[in-house]
């Protein structure tokens, strides 16, 4: 059951591929389609793992990245819906698809112990989820801006040139995630300092190492300071368009470092 | 009726002889008034472009000499000296030739898209005036298809494929909507004129021109309602272009490298577009390699122009293959309505005998109530519609005129299709024959 999310997107990326290199209404909305139908096994499957643990599935790193695509594959159709563009698809799906593999080899789902059952606790990670999920959207886009630049820049017009929006609305799209992102990776970190204070001396050793040292905690603080960098330097000093792109494809390898590899393997108060 | 083409274009006919009969040049509405007047054909539209003239029509067999008498005549040009040059088209093949012009594959430039549109606009003057009928209005709906296919489904119009049209198809690449740029033309040349005029088309906002003389960048300005700036204050015009279109006569570069960081440094951070059409250049090449600076010369834009025209004479097979599925389907219509006498018989025979059962049993069901007698005729109905539903169909996909024709005599013979046979008017018994192709 699990496996079917992960064939779906995986198929969703080979069809946006197939529409990025060939076109072709049909194709585009298939994929479309594809894309639709692994967001709803998906919804199906965080449904019944809510049914079974009795809360949303929001517990445990395993279940964030869950959460995570579930909440990116949805805004990018919802983009794609009342834009009716669809080349950031396959960049956008193989990243939902590699992420899926995940969850899908870890389908358990972790209960909730007491100490987060606080609502902010559940507003902490949504609002993590959401900056993360904007954060993706700009890194696509930041990496479609630079190949399309390229090509500009090079004189050699081919692939990007023909299928990607200029490079002004690439920018535009890039400066208006970014900010929708820090604000919400802002309200992510303010909640979750309010809720570790609340927590504080409770018996349970992982909210002991609820710290500015814990890497975690303090990745997360760098990937603040870079994207509140990213958003004073194009307002400030004039980091607008391929500096920008780099910037927020940097910014996010830092988040997917924090998301995936420290918060498996390094943090020691986020490992619920 | 049979359907036809006639015309000439840039395939048959020099641009002299184009001049002389263009429709156009005196209206295309006042053409096709003046060849329905003759009385010619049935169903009538002209098409009259810079590259063709043509007359497609549904007329009797002698429709195709008297359009081209009316060619002669209407431009006035011996029809001995046209006729070398107009080409006629019949029946699939007028369905062929339209589809291809629809879709560019006829025109100068492969692929070119205006000739949809002109051709849409053809068809919508005669619609309006009620020159088309059932033929014509599918034909060209066809071709509305088969052009919007070959374009969707194909790269034939994909690319820029002159050089104005690739320096505005970068500047859009670059800015997404061109209404707010600046675009500052330097020099008062014929190609930055050109260049000028095509971007200015698209809806840009402002349009300055900076000559050594004044008075040739205020010539031009005033041309093409712009503002003109002296040489020397060149730099602040800079400072607020997005576009900036190079096209001096100068032998040494006009922008150098250093002075166009210069610009860049003193402006808000956005992309400035530099079109260099001079020869030799005016900018210098490594201003390109500024952030921000997008530099193209004119073998560059030419450059783009060959690999287009190259990508789209690849697309050719695939295109001609949609145009051939399109022409199909329209012989196919065509054919079906060769059998269209034949069925129009076949169920008013088939009626005429329902309705005579039910008049023959009249009197037994008169006892019956209305609703009753409504579902009796409801249902014999429905059985004359089933048992007509297959033959109809099986007619219908016959292709082959000899075949219909053989149908419609067997059919003939066996339910004695011929009007009059019971209106008892004592009228001569008529066969019913199909239509036949011209």
């Amino acid at each position: 059951m699990h496996l079917i999310p992960l064939l779906l997107y995986g198929s969703a990326t080979a069809a946006y591929l197939a529409h990025f290199a060939r076109g072709g209404v049909a194709t585009g909305r298939l994929a479309t389609g594809v894309l639709g139908a692994a967001i709803l096994s998906h919804t199906f499957l965080i449904g019944m793992q809510t049914f079974e643990a009795g809360h949303a599935p929001l517990v445990g790193t395993t279940a964030a990245v869950s959460a995570f695509v579930w909440l990116l594959g949805l805004s990018y159709l919802a983009i794609e819906l009342t834009t009716d563009e669809r080349a950031l698809g396959p960049f956008v799906c193989a990243l939902l698809a590699a992420l899926y593999v995940i969850p899908a080899t870890d389908p358990s789902v972790n209960l909730r112990p007491a100490v987060l059952q606080s609502p902010l606790f559940t507003i902490h990670v949504l609002a993590m989820l959401c900056a993360y999920a904007s954060f993706a959207l700009a890194c696509v886009v930041g990496v479609t801006y630079v190949l399309l630049f390229n090509e500009i820049k090079a004189k050699h017009l081919g692939y990007f040139y023909a299928r990607l929006p200029s490079l002004q609305v690439l920018d535009g799209i890039n400066g208006r995630v970014v900010t929708i992102g820090w604000a919400f990776l802002t309200l992510g970190i303010v909640v979750g300092g309010i809720w570790a204070t609340d927590v504080r001396g409770y018996p349970d050793p992982r909210i002991a190492e609820m710290s500015i040292l814990d890497p975690k905690i303090l990745v997360a603080l760098l990937s603040w300071g870079v994207y509140s960098f990213a958003l004073v330097a194009r307002r400030a000093i004039g980091w607008t368009g391929r500096r920008a792109a780099w910037l927020s494809a940097l910014a996010f390898v830092i988040v997917m470092l924090n998301f995936v590899p420290v918060g498996y393997f390094l943090t020691k108060s986020h490992n619920f | 009726m049979p359907l036809f083409a006639i015309g000439l274009s840039h395939r048959t006919a020099p641009v002299d002889l184009r001049e002389r009969v263009d429709f156009s040049r005196l209206g295309a509405g006042d053409a096709l008034d003046a060849a329905v007047a003759r009385g010619i054909a049935t169903e009538t539209v002209v098409l009259s472009t810079c590259n063709r003239a043509e007359i497609y029509a549904v007329a009797g067999p002698e429709g195709p000499d008297a359009v081209g008498r009316f060619f002669a005549e209407y431009h006035d040009v011996p029809l001995a000296e046209l006729a070398d040059h107009l080409y006629v088209r019949r029946g699939a093949e007028v369905a062929r030739h339209l589809f291809r012009v629809a879709a560019g594959l006829d025109s100068l430039v492969v692929g070119e898209p205006q000739i949809l549109g002109q051709v849409k606009a053809a068809y919508g003057v005669a619609s309006d005036r009620g020159h088309t009928g059932a033929i014509i209005n599918r034909l060209f709906h066809s071709a509305f298809g088969a052009g919007k296919r070959v374009r969707r489904e194909t790269g034939l119009s994909e690319g820029a494929v002159s050089v104005s049209y690739a320096a505005t198809a970068l500047a859009r690449k670059i800015f997404g909507d061109l209404a707010e740029l600046n675009v500052v033309v330097v020099g008062a040349g014929d190609m930055a004129k050109l260049t000028a005029v095509h971007l200015q088309a698209q809806g840009v906002r402002q349009l300055t021109i900076a000559s050594r003389t004044l008075t040739t960048a205020q010539r031009l300005a005033a041309e093409l309602s712009g503002r003109a700036v002296a040489w020397t204050e060149l730099g602040d015009g800079l400072r607020g272009a997005d576009i900036v279109i190079t096209a001096t006569g100068a032998s040494t570069p006009v922008l150098t490298r250093a002075g166009v960081q210069d610009v860049m440094r003193t402006r808000p951070p956005r992309p400035l577009f530099i079109i260099d059409i001079a020869v030799p250049r005016d900018v210098e090449a490594a201003a390109g390699d500024l952030e921000q600076v997008f530099l193209y010369n004119i073998d560059d834009l030419q450059g783009i122009v060959r690999d287009n025209l190259a990508r789209r004479s690849g697309e050719l097979e695939r295109a001609e293959a949609i145009v051939d599925e399109e022409v199909d389907r329209f012989d196919r219509w065509m054919h079906s309505r060769e059998a269209i006498p034949t069925l129009i018989a076949l169920r008013d025979r088939f009626e005429r005998i329902r309705q005579a059962e039910i008049a023959r049993l009249e009197s037994k069901l008169a006892g019956l109530p209305p609703e009753a007698r409504d579902r009796v005729d409801e249902i014999t109905r429905l059985m004359v519609e089933k048992l007509l539903l297959a033959p109809t169909e099986g007619l219908k996909a016959v292709r082959d005129a000899n075949t219909i024709g053989t149908y419609a005599e067997v059919l003939n013979e066996l339910f004695r299709l011929e009007t009059g046979e019971s209106s008892g008017e004592g009228t001569r018994p008529r066969r019913i024959t199909p239509l036949r192709r011209g």
